[in-house]
């Protein structure tokens, strides 16, 4: 035992114990008398804990300091009933019983140990024994089985705050992360403010879900897709979704900001858009626009367009601030050309400007000019004189 | 000598007989059955072509008047040729017939006056007319009716009866040309003659002859382009002085709600427009009003030469 230098925590112990004396020694040692030599086995995690299913497996190295080659058969004393053992070289996956460590060199290797199945929860303590030139080194371990590691479920969000149009549709991706040692169902539900809609989804898929089914210790992909109410004031909105499965739950804080946008309409007269004018004459037309959207349009600039030869003035031709929820009412005067003959055109009023657009396609029935009407009276009417007189002059024979 | 009491005493007895006449006469029902049976075949050649290429269109009572399927013509080209006919063929003899059968002394022996007998015999030709008008439309809404499965759209009524007075104004003008020609001209058959040939010239040769007048009073200059323009207008002014034109243009704009003008159009001016968007038809029946109104003057003048010539002339027992 005291040839060989011993394990890890009796080297430590010694260490702590004599570090003062150590301290002393070390301008000797650096000056050459008495260098560290000896064969050790060690290991960097003694004690550990691992769930039920789990194999254990724990890393062993030997160490060779300063000494010729050594050979060491390895043996594990201590380990519960119907638990099984085995030691593989680092290199290679072959189970090894014994190994030889050429001097100043170091080996690895793995010793793997199997539970019962059904073992009882708790510590396990064995040792793994070195016969190494007639001694036995022992390098004592300590196992805690527990039911699960960590335990719980973990939701994470990728992106937890997003920004958008009321208008679009924000998609936030989480993680469900089971960290149970059980398959499990969980059930999603979002806390969104009213007038939002939810809806989840798998992954990339396309399908609603209300729940997703997790493995144990495997996590999922979640989407959720977050539609603003229509008309919501632009702000910042929280949105909590969580995931329940019997015990576990956890939960999300979720931030929605919707930003403002104008929405900008324009209706016809009496809602109608069509109406009639007369070839070269000027009709006016009371157009509403109105804001639905959510931010006032800013520098909105109104114009007209009709067939060539027309002319389309709209009064104002320009709204400097044009708050939401509010109408105001235009007036479209439309001259059709002179020459334009009977029947339906198509002018155009149009609102753009303020980071939006709109138009309506307005249908004005050109009517025939009724001059034409009054001359081909005018015309019967001198006939009928005609007749009139002939027979005042010639009547009655 | 002026004579007292309402030059009109007596009109619609005389009208009346004179429709009763007609109405009785072989000559009518000869005219009447030639009339029936063009119309007829036309209108079924129509309808079975409406019915192998059958589409949506709230104008399918319109189509059954002016659908053409070889060899035979529209319903509407039919009426603007044998619509004269009919007319001249009521008229032709009205006046100088009485005087050949020795019947004008025996009427004015009657308490009326000869103002009486002209108006009498214009309106009971015009009745007869209209009559047999309204019966060929009736007809032709009747066949479609029972052959299509379909009512007629208040549209195509409003439309339809439009077409049917500006049918009637059509036969009033060569009713009173057939009266004025037959108060001129003393024997009957000479007056059918120039009837019949002034039909012909206006019918076939006017829209020869248009396009020749026209090239010879504004011939066009290549390197003017508005001198086509200018031909095209005076040629259309030449051809407005037929009254089959006239009643071509009214037919046209009437039955077929998509057309809306009849003079030259420009691209330019067809920018924008909504092409083949039915006119309301109190626009179409604005834009035939000129056409309307010219032929309305041109009855009422060709009559007050018929009065006045007949007014003037001697009668002897």
């Amino acid at each position: 035992m005291a040839s060989s230098r011993v394990i890890l925590p009796i080297a430590l112990t010694i260490a702590l114990s004599a570090a003062p004396a150590w301290a002393q020694i070390e301008p000797a040692a650096s000056a050459g008398s008495a260098p560290l030599t000896g064969f050790f086995v060690t290991t960097p995690t003694p004690e550990f804990a691992v769930s039920l299913e789990d194999g254990v497996s724990i890393p062993v190295s030997l160490q060779n300091i300063g000494l010729t080659p050594q050979r060491a058969g390895f043996d594990v004393s201590g380990l519960p009933e119907g638990w099984s053992w085995t030691l593989r070289s680092s290199t290679g996956a072959s189970s090894v019983s014994a190994a030889i460590v050429p001097p100043d060199s170091t080996q690895e290797l793995t010793l793997d140990i199997t539970p019962l199945e059904g073992a009882e929860i708790g510590s396990y303590d064995f040792a793994l024994q070195a016969q190494h030139g007639g001694s036995t080194i022992s390098l004592p371990l300590t196992v805690t089985l527990s039911e699960s590691e960590a335990g719980g479920v973990d939701l994470e969000a990728e992106l937890p705050a997003l920004r958008g149009a009321p208008n679009s549709t924000f998609t936030y991706r989480m993680d469900v992360a089971n960290n149970s040692g059980e398959d499990a169902l969980f059930n999603l539900a979002a806390e969104t403010p009213p007038g939002f809609a939810a809806t989840f989804k798998r992954g990339f898929g396309s399908e609603q879900i209300t729940g997703i089914p997790v493995a144990a210790r495997s996590s999922e992909r979640i989407t959720l897709e977050l539609r603003p109410a229509s008309g919501v004031p632009a702000g910042s909105y929280p949105v909590r979704v969580g995931v329940v499965s019997g015990e576990l739950s956890a939960s999300v804080d979720l931030q929605a900001e919707v930003t403002g946008t104008p929405d900008v309409r324009i209706v016809g007269p009496n809602e109608r858009l069509s109406g009639n004018a007369n070839a070269g004459a000027t009709t006016n037309f009371p157009f509403l626009i109105a804001n639905t959207g959510s931010a006032p349009a800013e520098e909105l600039r109104l114009s007209g367009s009709g067939p060539s030869g027309w002319t389309v003035e709209v009064a104002p031709e320009t709204l400097d601030s044009f708050a939401a929820g509010t109408t105001q009412e235009i007036d479209v005067a439309i001259t059709p050309s002179e020459q334009a003959v009977a029947g339906d055109y198509i002018v155009t009023v149009r609102a753009s400007g303020g980071g939006t657009s709109e138009s309506v396609q307005f249908r004005v029935t050109v009517q025939t000019s009724t001059i034409w009407g009054i001359v081909g009276v005018a015309v019967i009417a001198i006939a009928v004189l005609v007749l009139v007189l002939a027979v005042l002059r010639y009547g009655r024979r | 000598m002026r004579r007292e009491g309402s030059p009109f005493k007596g009109t619609w007895t005389i009208a009346l007989k004179e429709a009763a006449d007609h109405i009785t006469s072989a000559r009518m029902h000869l005219v009447m059955v030639l009339v029936l049976l063009t119309a007829i075949g036309s209108a079924y050649g129509a309808i079975e072509l409406l019915r192998q290429n059958a589409d949506q269109d709230a104008f399918l009572f319109l189509k059954l008047m002016t659908g053409a399927r070889e060899p035979l013509p529209s319903f509407a080209s039919f009426m603007g040729f044998l619509i004269p006919l009919v007319a001249i063929a009521l008229g032709f003899d009205a006046v100088n017939g009485e005087f050949s059968r020795r019947t004008m002394s025996r009427i004015l022996a009657q308490p009326i006056y000869r103002d009486a007998v002209l108006f009498g015999k214009f309106l009971g030709g015009l009745l007869v007319l209209g009559i047999a008008l309204m019966t060929l439309w009736l007809l032709l809404t009747g066949l479609g009716i029972l052959l299509l499965g379909l009512p007629p759209s208040s549209d195509a009524l409003v439309r339809g009866l439009a077409y049917l007075v500006a049918t009637l104004a059509y036969a009033g003008v060569w009713l009173a040309l057939a009266i004025a020609l037959s108060t001129i001209v003393h024997a009957p058959a000479t007056s059918a003659l120039a009837a019949l040939s002034i039909w012909l010239v206006v019918s076939v040769f006017w829209s020869i002859t248009a396009p020749l007048l026209a090239q010879w009073i504004a011939p066009v200059d290549p390197l003017v382009p508005m001198s086509v323009i200018t031909q095209f207008e005076i040629q259309q002014a030449i051809a407005r002085l037929s009254p089959g034109t006239l009643y071509g243009e009214m037919t046209q704009l009437l039955l077929d709600p998509s057309a809306r003008t009849l003079g030259p159009i420009f691209i330019e001016q067809l920018h924008g427009a909504v092409i083949g968007a039915p006119l309301p038809t109190m626009q179409s029946i604005l834009l035939v009003w000129p056409q309307f109104s010219g032929m309305i003057a041109a009855m009422l003048v060709l009559f007050t030469l018929a009065y006045v010539v007949f007014q003037r002339q001697e009668v002897r027992a």
